[in-house]
């Protein structure tokens, strides 16, 4: 009875703490989103952001803060904090999804679909993402370019500058991975 | 045989607890890793000017404001037949960012004939969380040369022509829709009209912004001056007003009743109380364009 009780104790310690290292962290994250219009192109780029991958669940987070994105005018970051996206009330933008069939011994480039919820200014959408995951003996990449449309996250542009803002906005990220410790 | 159930239990519940613990909330564990670096609150005021006095705001490096401003009104119980108004007065000025922090400007303003201008820096800036400055401090120091002179003033050589404003202007942005500004100000002016006049003049501002949406917000400032003229009955300037801003153009809507444009004169020289008769109150106007001399470069991407 001992020796079960000692088993136990082993395993539950291991299966809680085991899966502690099964998690890998992104910590300086490139995301950057484009607006292409005739009038006007708007770039802005955030090396800051976040992510971090669950191997036990697949699971996948991501998480930036909006007030760190810089742009080619000065102006515009302001604007964009200010008027856009309300940086105040909305510090963040967030996602949590997971990898669907993902294989982590996989060593090289592989195609796959994240699905998740994206959170941007109070707004929380569903969305399907291509994702490039490269494995290089442990080193995780993951890569991908997608399209949002501004209206879908209730942000307000007025009519005069309707023409310099495109409806579609492009995002494209690359998060390199480490392994997570506490 | 009880105790060992009571321990088996237990461990089952600790084993539970910490798997549990293990699937953590993914997004909690990167609240936790967010770089804890300095942000600074922006767009207190959004202009350089809440209406017709500094604001605390700076122009960005490497960004020029051209400034074009106007007071309107009307000479009462004559029959005019001018276009709109009776009497314009306007400034034109540029403004240039140095740095993030320093910037400096030079105008005109027909009214009062004066050439002035400026130096600006943003001594103090607001944190929003807890651990910094709870307010944003911004040094104004502005000098302007009377091109007209007085020929009543005792003393009209181009050297005592020159007047001095000092401001100390302190901000808080209160939330993202209030912010509230003070500026202890000191003017110094070479040329008197009469001899009785004070040559330094303490002035307190007060001013406000409240934004209505993401592109307009209503102001309002207020000057108490201390020791105004002895000569001529002054006013303390007053104004209400509304800012509008989209992309690079910025509008200013105010009434006001001062019809100076710059510092020392809009302190000491306002004819006219607020109220609503002509031609106390003036319709103001300012347009300012913002243009990038240089643009931030990205930092070189990492091959997609």
């Amino acid at each position: 009875m001992n020796k079960l009780l000692i088993f136990l104790l082993v395993f539950s310690f291991f299966n809680g703490t085991g899966q502690n290292q099964e998690k890998i962290i992104a910590r300086q994250g490139q995301v950057s989103f484009f607006s292409y219009t005739s009038v006007e192109n708007i770039k802005a780029k955030n090396n800051q952001a976040l992510s971090i991958i669950d191997f036990s669940n697949n699971k996948i987070a991501a998480s930036m803060l909006m007030n760190v994105f810089v742009f080619e005018k000065t102006l515009m970051r302001e604007h964009f904090n200010e008027s856009y996206i309300e940086t105040d009330i909305y510090p963040k933008a967030t996602f949590e999804g997971e990898i669907i069939d993902f294989d982590k011994s996989f060593n090289g480039k592989q195609t796959k679909m994240i699905n998740g919820i994206f959170s941007l200014h109070g707004v929380s959408k569903p969305i399907e993402i291509k994702t490039e995951i490269d494995n290089t003996n442990g080193n995780y990449i993951l890569t991908a370019t997608f399209e949002t449309f501004v209206k879908d996250y209730d942000i307000k542009i007025p009519p005069l500058l309707a023409g310099n803002i495109a409806k579609t906005i492009s995002v494209t990220f690359r998060f390199e991975y480490e392994p997570y410790e506490k | 045989m009880k105790n060992r159930k009571l321990i088996l239990a237990c461990f089952l519940i600790v084993g539970l607890l910490s798997q549990t613990n293990a699937q953590d909330n993914l997004l909690d564990i990167l609240d936790a890793e967010h770089p804890n670096e300095k942000i600074f609150t922006a767009a207190t005021f959004k202009m350089t000017r809440i209406s017709y006095g500094q604001s605390i705001e700076t122009r960005k490096k490497g960004t020029l404001e051209t400034y074009w401003s106007y007071r309107f009104w009307n000479i009462p119980n004559t029959r005019t037949q001018s276009f709109f108004a009776d009497k314009v007065s306007g400034r034109l000025a540029l403004e240039y960012g140095v740095t993030d922090r320093f910037s400096m400007g030079v105008g005109y303003s027909n009214y009062d004939d004066l050439f002035d201008g400026f130096l600006k820096y943003k001594l103090v800036r607001q944190q929003p969380r807890n651990d910094g400055s709870p307010v944003s401090i911004t040094l104004f120091q502005g000098g302007s040369y009377n091109g007209g002179g007085n020929p009543y003033a005792n003393n009209n050589d181009d050297f005592n022509r020159l007047s001095y404003t000092s401001q100390v202007l302190i901000a808080r942005k209160f939330n993202s829709n209030f912010s509230f500004q003070i500026a202890p100000t000191i003017i110094h002016r070479g040329m008197t009209a009469w001899p009785s006049d004070p040559t330094n003049t303490f002035a307190m501002g007060f001013g406000g912004r409240f934004k209505i949406n993401g592109h307009l917000s209503f102001v309002s400032e207020y000057y108490w001056v201390t020791n105004p003229l002895k000569s001529k009955e002054t006013f303390d300037p007053f104004s209400l007003g509304l800012n509008w801003e989209i992309g690079g153009l910025m509008f200013q809507c105010m009434l006001t009743n001062t019809r100076s444009l710059v510092e020392d004169t809009y302190l000491t020289q306002t004819p006219n109380s607020f109220n609503f008769k002509a031609p106390n109150i003036n319709l103001g106007l300012t347009a300012i364009y913002i243009w990038h001399l240089k643009k931030k470069k990205h930092p070189p991407q990492n091959k997609l």
